[in-house]
């Protein structure tokens, strides 16, 4: 990344603005819903509609701006937290032919389904919540997509997993809403260890969490600045927190039931804009991904595998939107092998336009099922016929095994539980009757040590 | 500015004596006035003195003010900027505590109790004597035994409490007495000297609920009532009596200190483990606290300043994010009883600004961008990084399993099936002031840490040099 010193200043006035119009808008319904008194729907959605198509706006100036120059990295400088000793943690922006074309296409489809949401959830008792963490999801996803250090990156990172949480958990009355958005969170909270990682490895191989410090020149042709191994265990956390944000395997399994939250989230975030977060990330450091071949073979490995469990696994669906959420994974998956053979241009326009067709199907997808039952009454009948399916040219028994496998789920959720999350779980509950009994010994009392759900509630 | 210390030395008297003027006031106008007006009054006045000597001290050249003949190597009268820095924290936590407490919290001798808790823990702030400090800390055990026995279902905790605080007492007395015979401030402990240290270690790891001694913290979140259980942790008067009596050894940093700081990180992760398969919220407010408050400890032994400002820093918006928690789960209980997180509660439509409030105290207390504990975490980890890698580990560890068990308790108790004929409860006025006053304190300071990391810097740069300083010859008695 080639810095050029801070740029002028109307141009830093567009960069900033993308952090500080959606926490403005945060903060203009969030506080007065705070103290008991939220802003109308109308006022909450122009709010929200001001701030994305301002930031959109301004990213286009940036872009033209930044076109004019070459696509040269150019550097903004916040400002500066604190700084305690050598410590010091500050705000810096990076404007370049991947943030800035990014950006674009995230607040413009912020600012699409903000409109949309605003009839959609119209009289929702959770109108207010639902744009007050759609404000929240732009304020992390433009952090993060601007991040000059992994610092900011991780802030931003951070805003998009409780954001996403909180909306799958929106229908906050469904049994399978709350579980599907704690599995979720887990999924999350465990692949954050991977950025969290990373975040410590750099900061010890370079002093700073600089993205300078670790590649130079222009993206996609930045140079790595730091040593084999490290940049392979760099690679390695991030490719492991870009596993879970992108739900692939082990981790797909939170996003099919990610579905339970409200339509347009689900369409900015399973669809557009947090699946390919990861991906994001990994281009990002592509230089460090040309000194660590093995991560990218790793990439590759994963990202067909995950496209082929989630395209099969994706066919037995029985609902729209599970299949959609499969074919979601299938295309995050084939992005993650092109990262990892060396792509660069081509992920970044797949993710675009991956991302746009998703989330059309995603916010159509209510209304295409009646639409197809009007059509079918019209006919007298089902239009059109069902798909030719390569299942068909495979022998009996094979297929039969691999429906069962698809039915399922690849056995990806039964091998984690039984053998990662239940022996944890157990663990812990074991040590939480011991402390029972304990107390109860010095209390003098008997103890309360009774069975309880071996997933401990989280299953 | 014309203060000088006398003003600064007033001021913590203040601060110290007014709860105790409140406890005086009640009892004399026993049912005329109410014990919550008085007990904020009180607690004000608490609050604005204790402001008033942080200001001072921002305002000094950081020499601490010493009162009192420094016999065993102690002052009576110890303020620096450790105690400006948790005064106005403590009053800060007692004022919300006695802002949300439910009316029956106020019924009977609660409210006095509660006041002579706070003025004894001010107390503890102010002074570095051990004889003091041990009297202190019995007179606080004695009345919060007391005080939980009193609570309906409470004398089992009771029990639990009082047997291990017993023997940290004990070990407090022995210890401080072979201090005070053989003192390590001067050139390097002897045979008693040593002794007590770990003798005072010990009682430190008791009060503080580090493992293996760690039982009582959960019991006591579960069998006294919050207010006790919050006013008791929240102000880490354990940690400030190790900072006192355990830093500043000739010797460098003592083994003592090395060996309470891993207990302690053993301590955050195990009990941010555990807060992950409890059965109820208040359990489960009981194990982030103990987890959370370890950490501070597992920075306190730092020898880097950015490890010491993240300690202090945790020990702030630990203290009030857990105690933003605490309220709130204390809150809904008033409402509606024990709240069980075994099953979904469905509490958000009985409540939802109280939901709201819970959602944003657990991101304050798991390092959330645009926290206080955000910074806390950042600088906590990139100092233990410097001087421990295993620490930074433990500590990544601590925040992941923290992290899951606040939201799964969210979840719980607000989300699920709820009932068409389910009572609904308005936040009451008090209750959202306090609540906001408290994230905004945690939203504030986060988002602008600037000027308070500056200031926890010079906190640490004063405790780091207290360790190095002890090497001079300046005799017991005369004050710097």
């Amino acid at each position: 990344m080639t810095l050029h010193g801070p740029m002028p200043d109307p141009v830093s006035a567009l960069v900033a603005w993308q952090l500080v119009a959606p926490a403005a808008a945060l903060a203009a319904i969030g506080l007065p819903a705070l103290v008991g008194r939220p802003l109308s729907e109308r006022a909450t959605t122009r709010v929200v509609s001001l701030a994305f198509s301002s930031c959109f706006v301004a990213a286009l100036g940036v872009l033209v701006a930044l076109a004019n120059s070459g696509f040269a990295a150019q550097v903004v400088h916040l400002g500066r937290l604190f700084a305690v000793g050598h410590h010091t943690a500050s705000i810096d922006l990076v404007a370049d032919g991947l943030s800035v074309p990014y950006v674009c296409f995230s607040t413009g489809l912020c600012s699409l389904v903000n409109a949309f949401a605003g009839k959609y959830l119209h009289r929702e008792p959770g109108f207010t919540r639902f744009f007050i963490l759609l404000a929240l999801f732009g304020t992390g996803m433009n952090l993060m997509v601007l991040a000059g250090s992994i610092d900011v990156l991780f802030a931003g990172w951070e805003f998009l997993g409780i954001s996403s949480a909180l909306l799958i958990g929106f229908f906050h009355e469904r049994r399978n809403a709350v579980d599907a958005a704690l599995r979720a969170f887990v999924t999350y909270r465990i692949c954050d260890v991977g950025l969290f990682g990373a975040s410590v490895v750099i900061h010890r191989a370079t002093g700073t969490g600089d993205f300078a410090t670790l590649f130079s020149g222009d993206w996609p042709h930045a140079t790595c600045l730091v040593a084999g191994p490290t940049a392979v265990a760099i690679t390695l956390l991030f490719a492991f927190a870009a596993l879970g944000k992108s739900a692939q395997v082990p981790f797909s399994g939170w996003l099919p039931r990610a579905m339970e939250g409200p339509t347009p989230s689900s369409a900015i975030f399973y669809g557009a804009l947090s699946i390919h977060a990861g991906a994001y990330v990994l281009l990002r450091c592509e230089s460090l991904l040309d000194a660590a071949p093995l991560t990218a073979w790793l990439l590759v490995a994963v990202g067909i595998g995950t496209a082929l469990h989630a395209a099969v696994v994706g066919s037995v669906q029985t609902d729209l939107k599970s299949m959609l959420a499969y074919a979601s994974m299938t295309q995050a998956g084939i992005i993650l092998a092109e990262i990892g053979l060396g792509f660069r241009l081509l992920p970044l326009i797949h993710v675009v336009s991956h991302a746009i067709l998703r989330s059309l199907q995603i916010l159509r997808s209510p209304s295409a099922m009646h639409d197809r039952h009007e059509l079918a009454a019209a006919l007298g009948g089902h239009p059109g016929q069902s798909s030719w399916s390569v299942v068909r040219l495979l022998p009996r028994n094979l297929s039969r095994h691999l429906y069962h496998l698809a039915l399922e789920r690849g056995f990806e959720e039964t091998v984690v539980s039984r053998f990662v999350v239940r022996p944890l779980l157990a663990a812990l509950m074991a040590a939480d009757r011991a402390e029972r009994r304990w107390v109860a010994v010095l209390g003098g009392t008997a103890a309360d040590t009774s069975t309880r759900d071996p997933n401990g509630g989280l299953s | 500015m014309t203060a000088t210390p006398s003003t600064c030395v007033a001021a913590v008297a203040a601060c110290v004596l007014a709860p105790l003027v409140g406890v005086a006031i009640l009892r004399l106008t026993e049912r005329r006035l109410d014990p919550r007006i008085v007990a904020i009054a009180a607690i004000t006045t608490s609050l604005v003195a204790a402001m008033t000597a942080a200001a001072w001290w921002h305002l000094s050249d950081d020499t601490p003010i010493l009162v009192g003949h420094r016999l065993a190597g102690g002052d009576l009268v110890h303020i620096d900027g450790l105690t400006a820095l948790l005064l106005p924290y403590v009053a800060v936590v007692d004022l919300a505590i006695v802002l949300v407490a439910p009316r029956r919290a106020f019924a009977s001798t609660g409210v006095r109790r509660l006041l002579l808790g706070a003025a004894v823990t001010f107390a503890t702030l102010a002074t570095a004597h051990p004889a003091a400090l041990t009297v202190l800390w019995a007179v606080s055990i004695v009345a919060t035994t007391t005080t939980i026995r009193s609570t309906i279902g409470g004398r089992a905790t009771a029990r639990v409490y009082g047997r291990m605080m017993a023997v940290a007492i004990a070990c407090m007395a022995i210890g401080t007495a072979l201090l005070v015979a053989d003192p390590p401030w001067i050139a390097g402990s002897g045979t008693k000297g040593a002794a007590g240290g770990w003798l005072v270690a010990l009682a430190v790891m008791i009060r503080k609920g580090l493992i293996p001694f760690h039982s009582w913290y959960p019991a006591l979140f579960s069998g006294a009532s919050l207010a006790t259980a919050l006013v008791v942790t929240m102000p880490q008067v354990a940690t400030y009596t190790a900072v006192r009596l355990l830093v500043g050894h000739a010797d460098g940093v003592p083994h003592e200190l090395v060996v309470l700081a891993n207990a302690a990180l053993l301590t955050a992760a195990y009990g941010a483990a555990l807060a992950v398969v409890q059965r109820d919220v208040r359990s489960l407010v009981g194990m982030l606290a103990m987890s959370q408050s370890a950490m501070v400890f597992a920075g306190l032994s730092g020898t880097v300043p950015t490890e010491l400002c993240g300690a202090l820093a945790v020990w702030v918006s630990s203290g009030l994010a857990l105690t933003g928690i605490g309220l709130v789960a204390w809150a809904l209980e008033s409402r509606g009883g024990t709240i069980s997180i075994e099953t979904l509660q469905g509490r958000f439509a009985d409540a939802p600004a109280l939901a709201g409030f819970f959602l944003l105290f657990g991101l304050a207390a798991l390092g959330f961008p645009g926290t206080l504990s955000f910074v806390a975490d950042d600088l906590i980890i990139a100092g233990s990084l410097d001087d421990h890698v295993h620490a930074g580990v433990l500590v990544i560890l601590t925040t992941f399993f923290a992290a899951i068990a606040v939201m799964r308790g969210w979840f719980r108790v607000f989300g699920g099936p709820v009932t068409v004929d389910a009572p609904r409860h308005s936040i009451l006025l008090r209750e959202r002031v306090a609540f906001t006053a408290l994230l905004v304190i945690l939203f504030g300071l986060g988002l602008w840490p600037g000027p308070f990391v500056h200031s926890l810097e010079r906190v640490a740069a004063s405790l780091l040099a207290s360790r190095h300083h002890a090497t001079s010859t300046v005799p017991l008695g005369e004050h710097p």
